[in-house]
């Protein structure tokens, strides 16, 4: 546990000083929404309906980008080829990795939310809708951490990174909108959503558990 | 030599001409034998190619997926060539049921496309497939590294394939489209044949493809490895 | 009626016509592999014939 601490404390530190490619994400998220908010206005005048869509798509792109951009330096620098080297299981390394990059994105996430509330003139900050988001978001997080570890070369990865991984979030994507859109009142669905994110989570954070030690072994 | 690994070795003997006779069966059933369908009409026959295909895409990711448990326990770079050549054919397979359905989905239910559940799921898995090869191809067909962790991404995607099928089937049961049609559940018994022998047909002709597939990425990897040690000769 | 066997032609047609390109592609590649191998092959017979001795193990 204590290990798991450390490798967070480290990954978080390295997030703040490497602040420019979350900072990126933060940005491209923000003006993803602006220009949504934007570009469907002049489409239609009921907005409403759109917005959980539109929540769900910006948090998937920011958080894909922010799992590649936020290694990035790592691989360049070889710090995380030798942290896989020292003593500590991969395990460890890996959990370190997603919490950081959980904590990020609930960040980014929050300030996301706040935008959309004043846009959209809708409260998003209700505590339905933060649960739904958190567990919408320890789901994917833990497939993009895994999938934005492997690949060979940096260049590839950013390229490949949401080819590879928007389809695998294909179920936590409807899920999450559904759910979104119930707790909005959007549309009257009775199918257990949030129950369907909570299997996902639990699913796909096992298996990126389970699988990354096997990925790096060597 | 195990008996598996004995049928292996048989499969050029085996598999063309089964696969032929197969192949012919399917095209006089799927032609002449069925009966015409009262509803739809001669474009049911589609189906004969239709359901097979799907079948044969979820062959071949099921291939991939025992390939590349195999690539990460083995770390044998055959299982990654096997993986490879399966996760090809599913891309072939995919795309045709893609294709065949729409041209199907045309006649009957007035639109090429439609998110229903099973062509939505058929869908991911296609895109699935298309990234497993692209993170695959863009490193060297011998490089062990690109092959576990291409690997990984191959075993995430076929576990994910339940979860995607839950998913959208829930999506479609509770907000079911105006126009659905759906193959009648009591297909007429020479149908029933026909579309058995057409699936077996189709199974065969994936196996061999598969086959003939992982033996190319194979020579692909023998390539690499000659290259290799003709560089070590000249340097010496 | 009629016109529904235009798709069911179009059917047809795109999977032994997507067959048939496949096997047509896979069959070009074998061919490239399977002659660079053997050019390579020969070239390392070669090198084993004016007697270079290897510097590490012999190639597989």
């Amino acid at each position: 546990m204590s290990a798991v601490l450390a490798v967070l404390v480290k990954d978080l530190r390295l997030a703040w000083r490497d602040r420019a490619g979350w900072l990126t994400a933060a940005a491209f998220a923000a003006i993803s929404v602006l220009v949504y908010s934007f570009a469907f206005d002049l489409a239609t005048t009921d907005v409403r309906p759109l917005l959980p869509g539109v929540l769900w798509t910006t948090f998937l792109f920011a958080g894909v980008f922010a799992s590649g951009a936020g290694f990035q330096r790592e691989a360049e620098e070889g710090t995380f080829d030798a942290l896989l080297l020292s003593p500590v299981s991969p395990t460890v390394v890996f959990l370190g990795k997603l919490l950081s990059n959980l904590i990020a994105l609930v960040v980014i996430e929050f300030a996301l939310l706040i935008a959309a509330t004043i846009l959209f003139d809708e409260p998003l900050l209700t505590p339905e809708l933060v649960a739904i988001v958190m567990l919408g978001t320890a789901g994917y997080v833990s497939l993009t951490t895994l999938l934005g570890t492997l690949g060979s070369g940096p260049r590839t990865r950013a390229v490949l990174l949401p080819v590879m991984a928007l389809p695998l979030l294909v179920p936590m994507l409807i899920a999450a909108v559904r759910a979104t859109g119930d707790t909005l009142g959007l549309f009257g669905g009775e199918a257990p959503w949030v129950m369907l994110l909570g299997v996902f989570a639990l699913w796909s954070t096992l298996t990126a558990v389970i699988l990354f030690p096997l990925a790096v072994e060597r | 030599m195990s008996a598996a690994q004995r049928l292996y070795r048989l499969r050029w003997v085996v598999l063309p001409p089964l696969t032929g006779i197969g192949i012919l069966a399917m095209l006089v059933g799927a032609v002449v034998a069925a009966p015409r369908e009262l509803v739809e009409g001669d474009v049911q026959r589609l189906m004969y190619i239709h359901i097979p295909s799907a079948f044969a895409m979820y062959l071949a990711v099921a291939v991939l997926f025992a390939a590349s448990i195999m690539v990460l326990w083995k770390r044998d770079m055959r299982w990654d060539a096997a993986a490879r050549g399966a996760a090809g054919v599913g891309v072939l397979f995919s795309g045709f049921a893609l294709a065949t359905g729409s041209l199907w989905g045309k006649p009957t239910w007035g639109v090429y496309w439609q998110w229903d559940a099973r062509l939505t799921s058929t869908l991911v898995l296609f895109l699935i497939l298309i990234a497993y090869l692209l993170a695959r191809t863009v490193s060297d067909p011998d490089d062990e590294q690109s092959a576990r962790y291409s690997a990984v991404y191959a075993i995430v995607g076929s576990l994910d394939v339940p979860l995607i099928m839950m998913s959208v089937r829930w999506w479609r049961t509770l907000h079911p489209q105006p126009i659905v049609a759906r193959l009648d559940p009591q297909l007429p018994g020479s149908m029933g044949l026909v579309l058995l022998i057409s699936t077996i047909a189709i199974l065969l002709l994936t196996v061999w493809l598969i086959a003939l597939r992982t033996d190319t990425e194979r020579l692909g990897q023998r390539l690499l490895g000659l290259r290799a040690a003709v560089d070590r000769r000249e340097e010496a | 009626m009629d016109g529904q066997l235009g798709y069911l032609f179009a059917g047809f047609a795109v999977f032994w016509a997507g067959l048939f390109v496949y096997l047509l592609l896979l069959q070009a590649r074998i061919r490239t592999l399977s002659r660079e191998v053997e050019r390579l092959e020969d070239r390392l017979e070669e090198a084993e014939a004016t007697g270079t001795p290897p510097r590490t193990g012999a190639g597989r």
